[in-house]
């Protein structure tokens, strides 16, 4: 019995000394680019603190910036599983977004209970089949999903423009979610709120249901992937799948499914991001969860449940970052900074495990956990 | 002398009393995506934010500060570090902020807010729109270019027609150009495409250019964000042509249009801002639409190029412009 807690802890600690490591040298080194131009980085990462976790408000802020993240962490960890890089969390959000808001803005007089949950397939729905298709083509044109989910990304982003298109004096018609009142601004109007995420405590918070939804989403995914036999074979497809189809498998439907369950996370990330906080699409709302969740899945090291915990790292740089400009006058860029070395340190594990005064044979042997 | 130097005394012992009472003030400034130091707006209008302060008497970086946004989303957050920290006064730049501006606006009745190119259509009593007659700038520019050009014909590639202030720029450097020679060619072309498009299509703002010049054009006006510097791009490749700016000086902003730029049309926002937060600093709000000025900017390397006469002339246009003696016929 000791003996196989001991194995546990070592496994737990072979497996957390990387993202550990990681983020420990990247605010370190984020100290030292502060030092170089002359800030203070006391006073910054006090104020960033202070942003993140200073105040209800600055909690709410946190758990609101974290939500999405750990749905497009999802959306990478589960391809990684797969053996797949999906780059095109970003599209899939997108669609998800104007899925949710085509289904929110319209069928007035439809229950909360029947028109929230809706607008919330719709988007999963939507994201699915952006998924799906780079599976698709991955398994029957051989076509890599880096490319296609690029791809897919700029198709995503255009197509999302043209449904809030407001129309031009040369006669283009307006695009089908487009909102008259707002004239000139190319926006959609605003959900009814039947399809709304309901508010929870003090309404001048925002926190929406959705803050509970992700990370049940993340229970979800780990059950499915280490407790199912789908899960079962996602793995073994993404470790070999040639093994996988000799022992009777099929990969190239289990390809197809993980994406597709993939891009359904990424679209519940827009959904909830719409019917939770935006309340409707603009072009402008696309922003940058989509690829910071490869950041966080790998951060996690692709598992569901880490998955939480580094959307939760990453989603309080986000929401302290304003606070830290307030405070110590350093630019917010200095997230961004943080946020690539901690993506460096974790995508070359080489680098932070050089660091570390530990056998090399433990080297090699945490190296093989990649 | 003596009475001199008393009355002198009493006057700088009132205005280090009058310093010391105003430092209370405290003014945050949020930018539209993007730097601070944006050479636009952004810097423009915190170049009024410093210099209003330096005024009172408020220390910047301890009374004074900004917030760079990074994200859309995060507006309303930025403004709201202001409001937590009590700062009296929060100057948010650019019409993107408009929405998040007047519900910060709503819920903080006691905060003096100043939205930098925010139209209010629904004015409130602590919100104040720093917004500009773009049609005079556009007069002006039109009779600058009315003067220089020699082929008679002039053109102004604009952003879409779809934003209001844009149509006013077109249509101001119409009349600006009629006041001065009655008989002249002005081609007018608008991006046909949406607003997404309409400001950061350098390609066609260029195509058109060509078009224009090909059409006899010597003197480009170049309205519409990265569109328009296209257009100004695409004149500096030809010789002896001439080109105006928009918005800001765009001599400052935008160097490989240094060979035919001769002014831009600005928007003169720095000192807006200050205004704004002097009114307020003197006990009290300004709300609603508030008209900053217009002007042309320094001609720079072509000072000598322009004749003084015609120097004279813009600058009794903009007095009359100014004093209403001269209309620019948009919107009236």
């Amino acid at each position: 019995m000791p003996e196989s807690i001991k194995r546990i802890a070592r496994a737990v600690s072979s497996a957390l000394l990387v993202p550990i490591m990681a983020l420990i040298v990247a605010f370190a080194l984020g100290a030292v680019v502060m030092t170089l131009f002359g800030d203070d980085p006391v006073a910054a990462y006090q104020g960033l603190y202070d942003g993140a976790f200073g105040s209800a408000k600055a909690w709410a802020r946190t758990l609101l910036k974290t939500t999405p993240l750990i749905l497009t962490g999802l959306a990478v960890a589960v391809a990684f599983k797969a053996g797949l890089f999906n780059i095109g969390a970003a599209g899939q959000f997108i669609i998800g977004t104007v899925c949710s808001v085509a289904v929110g803005i319209h069928f007035e007089g439809t229950p909360l209970l029947i028109h929230l949950p809706a607008a919330l397939l719709a988007g999963i729905a939507g994201g699915m089949i952006w998924g799906a298709i780079p599976g698709l083509l991955k398994v029957y044109t051989g076509a890599h999903e880096v490319i296609t989910t690029i791809m897919m990304n700029y198709i995503a982003s255009l197509f999302a423009g043209w449904t809030v298109y407001a129309g031009g004096r040369q006669g283009q018609s307006p695009g089908p979610l487009w909102d008259p009142t707002a004239r000139a601004i190319s926006e959609t109007p605003d959900v009814l709120t039947s399809a709304q995420l309901p508010l929870m405590g003090n309404p001048r918070l925002d926190l929406h249901l959705g803050i509970i939804i992700a990370p049940l989403a993340a229970l979800l995914i780990w059950w499915l992937i280490y407790r199912t036999t789908f899960g079962f074979e996602v793995r073994t497809v993404g470790r070999n799948a040639d093994a996988a189809r000799y022992a009777g498998m099929y990969p190239r439907r289990t390809t197809v499914m993980a994406m597709a369950l993939a891009g359904g996370l990424a679209g519940l990330a827009g959904a909830i991001e719409t019917l939770g906080l935006n309340h409707k699409f603009a072009p402008e709302f696309g922003g940058s969860v989509g690829f910071e969740g490869i950041t966080v899945a790998l951060l996690a090291q692709t598992h569901p449940l880490g998955v939480v915990f580094a959307a939760f790292l990453l989603g309080s740089l986000e929401a302290g970052a304003s606070r830290m400009q307030f405070e110590s006058g350093v630019s917010a860029d200095i997230i961004d900074v943080i946020q690539a070395l901690v993506l460096i340190f974790v995508a070359a594990p080489l680098i932070i495990r050089s660091l570390w005064p530990g056998k090399r044979s433990s080297l090699a042997a945490g190296t093989k956990t990649q | 002398m003596r009475y001199h130097n008393f009355s002198f005394a009493l006057l700088t012992a009132f205005a280090v009393l009058q310093t010391t009472a105003q430092a209370e003030v405290k003014v945050g400034l949020v930018t539209d995506v993007g730097r601070v130091n944006d050479r636009s707006f952004n810097q423009s209008a915190w170049q009024g934010v410093t210099e209003a302060c330096e005024q009172l008497g408020a220390e910047e970086g301890k009374d004074c500060k900004y917030i760079e946004t990074r994200d859309a989303k995060d507006y309303a957050d930025n403004i709201d570090q202001f409001i937590e920290a009590g700062f009296d006064v929060v100057v948010s730049v650019g019409f993107a902020l408009g929405e998040a501006t007047a519900s910060a606006a709503a819920e903080n009745p006691e905060t003096f807010f100043i939205g930098v190119d925010q139209f209010q259509g629904a004015p409130l009593p602590n919100l104040a729109g720093l917004i500009f007659n773009e049609d005079r700038s556009g007069f002006l520019a039109g009779a600058l270019a009315a003067n220089l050009t020699e082929s008679g014909t002039i053109a102004s590639v604009l952003g879409t027609d779809l934003v209001p202030p844009v149509v006013a720029f077109g249509e101001g450097f119409i009349a600006g150009a009629k006041y001065i020679k009655p008989d002249i060619n002005v081609i007018t072309t608008y991006h046909p495409g949406e607003i997404s498009q309409a400001f950061t299509d350098p390609e066609w703002g260029a195509a058109t250019t060509k078009q224009a010049i090909d059409k006899g054009a010597d003197v480009i006006f170049g309205a519409g964000g990265i569109t328009g510097n296209g257009a100004l791009q695409e004149v500096a490749a030809n010789e002896g042509l001439f080109c105006i700016g928009v918005d800001t000086d765009q001599w400052l902003t935008l160097p490989a249009a240094h060979p035919c730029l001769v002014s831009s049309a600005m928007k003169l926002i720095t000192p807006g801002v200050i205004d704004l937060i002097k009114t307020f600093s003197d006990g009290t709000m300004t709300s609603g639409n508030y008209f900053g000025g217009s002007a042309l900017a320094p001609f720079h390397d072509f000072d000598d190029q322009v004749p003084a006469e015609v120097k004279t002339q813009l600058a009794e246009i903009k007095t009359g412009l100014e004093d209403g003696s001269i209309k620019t016929g948009y919107g009236q």
